[in-house]
Parts: C-alpha cells; sequence; structure tokens
C-alpha cells in the first residue's frame, strides 16, 4: 500500500526552489569551520 | 462571566470580533494559567510568553481594522514535534538539545497566517514513541483529571500528553498533535478532549520531527468537536514541499458539524470485540450505538477480519521507519554530540546518550526487521498486511459512512503503572492503529466517565478524506453525553 487514495506524484519543473542558506543549515551544528561541519579526523 | 480560559474557540471567535475583550486579555489569562499550573502538569516543555504576546498585540491590530483570519487572536499549544522558526524543537529527546529552526512547519505557518497566537512548546514523548508521555527527557505530563478519592498521579494519553493535558486544564484553547498510532486520539480520549486524526496527506509533515512518515499525520486536540472542526481547517492545506500531501480542496469542516446523523449508517466492528474488553467499555460502546440511533443513523454491524494483525504488523512498521528517518541524528549537523576518538566511536557516543531507552528499543526492532534477512519475513509481509487492512476498511466502507469504536482499552492509568512491561504498553493502541495503518481519518470524542470517574471517549473512522461526517456524527456524540464536566481545579497554585 502506497497511498490512501489513487493519486500520481505531481511533476515539477526541474528548477531550483530553495538554497542558498548554507548560514541557516550550519547555525545548529555543534562544529562548523568555514561554512563545514567539523567531525573528528578521518584520514591520518 | 465565564472564564476567559474556559470558552470554546468558537465562543471566544465571537467575543474577539463583538470586543468583549481582547486578544491581549485572552492570551494573558492564558499565560497566567500556565504560569500556575506548569509546575504541576509538566504540559509546556517551553513557554513562548513574550512571542505571545507580541503576537496577540498584531491580532489586535487586525481585529480593530476589521481584519483577521479564522483563529483571529486565539492561543494556542504547539506540540515540540512542530518546528518553530527560532523556537527550541527537540521532539522532547536529548539528542535534539537546543536545536533552534530556521525554518516553521507548514502546519503551523498556516495557523499563524490565519491569526493564531503561539503560547509555547508542549510535552511529549520522545520523538512520539509512547502513549503515557512519560518517555519525554522533560519529564511526564500529568493529566489534570485524578480518580474519585485518589490523589495519584495519572498520565495524559501519549505521545501527544502536553496537547492533551494543556487544553483539558484550560492552558490553551486548542493545541497541535500528531499520530502515528493513537497519539492524539489515546490522549484525547484519556482527558476528555476531542482529538481528530485527519486522513494521511490531509497535512503537511513539512517541518514536522519524522516518526514514521507513511503512519504520520498531524491534527488538533480541542475541548470541542466544532473547535476541533475549526483548527484543522486551518491546519490543512496542499504543500509541496511534502509530496504525499493531497491537492483537494479544503472543506469547510465547522459548517458540517451541526449536519446531524440522518441518513447515515455507522458501522459496528465485529472484531473489536476483543476477548477481556472492560465491561464498561463494553456499555460505553452501546450507548454510543444508541445515541445515534436516537439521532437517526442505521446501525450495522461489518466485519473488519485482519483487525488481529494491525498492531504486531505496526510494530513492524513503525519501528523500520523510525530507525530509518532517525539515523540522521549523528551528531554532526544538529543537536547533541558526544566527542569520540574518531567519527565512529563520535555516531556511537552521540546515540548512546542522546537516545532514551523507548527510542533505543524502536530502533533496535527496525533495524533487525530492515536487515536482509529478515527483510521478507517481516517488513514485507508487514506492508502486504497493510494492504489487507485497507482492504478490510474499503470493503465495509461500501455499505456504511462510518465506524464507531471505543478510542482505549481503558481510562487513563496511573505514572509508572505501564512503563515497566512495553508490550501492555503497545495494548493501549489496540484500537488506534488500523486507522494509521489505512491512512483514515479517525476521531476521539468524550463520551462519558468510567467508574473512577474519569474520562472515556468513542472512536469514530471515515472514509479517506471525509473528515466531514466524522464531524456530524462526532457532534452528535459530544450532545448525546452532555456537555463536558471539567477536571476540578488541583494544579494551579491559586487553587
Amino acid at each position: 500500500m502506497t497511498r490512501v487514495a489513487a493519486m500520481t506524484m505531481k511533476m515539477r519543473k526541474d528548477e531550483v526552489t530553495d538554497g542558498f542558506c548554507a548560514a541557516h543549515i550550519l547555525e545548529n551544528a555543534p562544529q562548523v569551520d568555514d561554512g563545514y561541519f567539523v567531525v573528528p579526523k578521518i584520514v591520518e | 462571566m465565564t472564564k476567559l480560559t474556559d470558552l470554546t474557540i468558537a465562543e471566544a471567535r465571537q467575543g474577539l470580533r463583538e470586543k468583549s475583550f481582547s486578544a491581549r486579555e485572552l492570551t494573558e489569562a492564558h499565560l497566567e494559567a500556565i504560569e500556575g499550573a506548569n509546575a504541576a502538569l509538566n504540559a509546556y516543555v517551553l513557554p513562548t510568553p513574550e512571542r505571545a504576546l507580541e503576537m496577540a498585540d498584531a491580532s489586535d491590530a487586525r481585529l480593530k481594522r476589521g481584519e483577521g483570519g479564522a483563529l483571529e487572536g486565539i492561543p494556542l499549544g504547539i506540540k515540540d514535534l512542530f518546528c518553530t522558526k527560532g523556537f527550541r524543537t527537540t521532539a522532547c529527546s536529548h539528542i535534539l538539545d537546543g536545536f533552534t529552526p530556521t525554518y516553521e512547519s507548514t502546519v503551523t505557518a498556516n495557523l499563524w497566517a490565519e491569526g493564531a497566537v503561539m503560547l509555547g512548546k508542549l510535552n511529549n514523548d520522545e520523538f512520539a514513541m509512547g502513549s503515557s508521555n512519560e518517555t519525554s527527557v522533560y519529564g511526564p505530563v500529568v493529566n489534570p483529571w485524578r480518580r474519585k478519592g485518589s490523589n495519584a498521579k495519572l498520565v495524559p494519553g501519549g505521545s501527544s500528553g502536553g496537547s492533551s493535558a494543556a487544553v483539558a486544564a484550560r492552558l490553551c484553547m486548542g493545541a497541535t498533535a500528531t499520530d502515528t498510532g493513537g497519539s492524539i486520539r489515546q490522549p484525547a480520549a484519556v482527558t476528555g478532549t476531542v482529538g481528530i486524526k485527519p486522513t494521511y496527506g490531509r497535512c503537511s509533515r513539512w517541518g514536522i520531527v519524522a516518526f514514521a512518515s507513511s503512519l504520520d499525520q498531524a491534527g488538533p486536540i480541542a475541548r470541542s468537536v466544532e473547535d476541533a472542526a475549526i483548527l484543522l481547517g486551518a491546519m490543512a492545506s496542499h504543500d509541496p514541499k511534502d509530496t504525499t500531501s493531497v491537492d483537494l480542496p479544503v472543506p469547510d469542516y465547522a459548517a458540517s458539524v451541526g449536519q446531524g446523523v440522518k441518513g447515515l449508517t455507522v458501522g459496528i466492528p465485529r472484531e473489536y470485540r476483543v476477548p477481556g474488553m472492560a465491561p464498561e467499555i463494553e456499555s460505553l460502546w452501546q450507548k454510543g450505538v444508541d445515541w445515534l440511533k436516537a439521532a437517526g443513523a442505521k446501525i450495522k454491524e461489518v466485519s473488519l477480519p485482519h483487525t488481529k494483525y494491525a498492531l504486531p504488523s505496526y510494530y513492524i512498521v513503525a519501528p523500520a521507519e523510525a530507525s530509518s528517518n532517525l539515523a540522521r541524528y549523528d551528531g554532526v549537523r544538529y543537536g547533541l554530540r558526544e566527542k569520540g576518538s574518531d567519527v565512529i566511536s563520535m555516531y556511537e557516543n552521540t546515540r548512546a546518550a542522546g537516545f532514551g531507552a523507548e527510542v533505543k528499543r524502536r530502533i533496535l526492532i527496525g533495524t533487525y526487521v530492515l536487515s536482509a534477512g529478515y527483510y521478507d519475513a517481516y517488513y514485507l509481509k508487514a506492508q502486504k498486511v497493510r494492504t489487507l487492512i485497507k482492504r478490510d476498511f474499503d470493503q465495509a466502507f461500501e455499505t456504511v459512512d462510518a465506524i464507531l469504536t471505543p478510542t482505549t482499552p481503558g481510562p487513563a492509568f496511573a505514572l509508572g503503572e505501564k512503563s515497566g512491561d512495553p508490550l501492555e504498553m503497545y495494548l493501549n493502541d489496540i484500537f488506534t492503529v488500523t486507522v494509521n495503518m489505512a491512512g483514515l481519518p479517525g476521531m476521539s470524542v468524550p463520551a462519558g466517565l468510567s467508574s473512577e470517574g474519569t474520562p472515556l471517549g468513542l472512536q469514530l473512522i471515515g472514509k479517506p478524506f471525509d473528515e466531514e461526517t466524522l464531524f456530524r456524527v462526532g457532534r452528535v456524540i459530544e450532545q448525546a453525553a452532555g456537555p463536558l464536566t471539567k477536571p476540578q481545579d488541583w494544579w494551579s497554585k491559586a487553587a
């Protein structure tokens, strides 16, 4: 079962509708640096 | 004059329009009630008085100009699962400590667009996983209702326990809630309030912290059927940001409330007469049947043969989706981070410290049923059962317009009474999960008091996108059951 009532997935124009909000996205991160999320070192 | 906090939304709207009181006065009365009650009830995890007064003043300005939306100046509480821009939203989990959304959920944005006032964020079970509001990281909510002659603290139901308790205790005029397996209807039933989970897709899920995406749906809890209709009308919308939201016009729900039940046929599902059902639940159900008959509805027994598989398959589908949704909490992008020597141990430490026991249990179950060796045996099988449950309802709705059942197997239980045994807790949802599995609308209406003097509810189940019939039938039950008695105020500092 995928739907309660018959309904087809809507398609929209392939264009940017949202974005350009990197500062907002990073606002709640525990550790950031220069526009990036920071995690413990992965590669030695 | 009636206390401002005792008014229904419908009455308050009229009072505001007639300038009998201002939106600021109405909001202040509620803020005062919260201030006096929250220490005892723990319904609000974040009161937002400054924001409330700011919004109330804006409403007064609009009302003065003769403008204003459907909920202009009406103070509401918001379940902590709804993202509110600039106000901490944690789903009552330690892992979302301090998360302050930079965006607003579609449902709450719709409410603000209609002029509603935010009083604060309401408590709930952690990630909405629970039936008693005891899994919240902020501690349990206490039901404003008490058993006759007892001071024992009762649970307000869950997961929307803050919403149900706040509405019942007059700490808001209505509240948003969410329902994945019964989390609107079960708390409404045990607090003597009205709660409706609309059809899956009726309200946008965008900006609501996800539990099980194919089951989650937002809806209101209020003190009357009419208020629930007014609130749902404002909450529902088509939303391009949620592809599962439906592009159907939102009907005028409030207009359907008084239409009566003459000519409607209401089904009574045989399989809901579970063995060991409490006699008072059985007699309440019969009372509901009699009320509807007396109001002109036809009653017909129907069969939903796959009902007994609903709860077991729900506890496969819901944890499966939860384990997938909750994978995002890894300490990188938001919320809690616990240090680790490398990235894997940082993830592990964060998740070990951040999630509570019930959430961990469901992540474990979900991960298990989705694992390569068990996917077909559990998850796929549960999906098939789900289709059968939906088919049962489709067949029943060929001959009936709505279905009447009890909402819960019993009245509110005491804090700690069932928290030791997860299976016993899960059984609270036995009458409500089928509705989520089938995606149908379901509403709980207060129908009387138990032998303990605490509220009991009846559940109405409707055809997809036919919430209007539920409001019609619900109003008849509400009228027949008589005016809601209020819980005796023991919780405010003044009392």
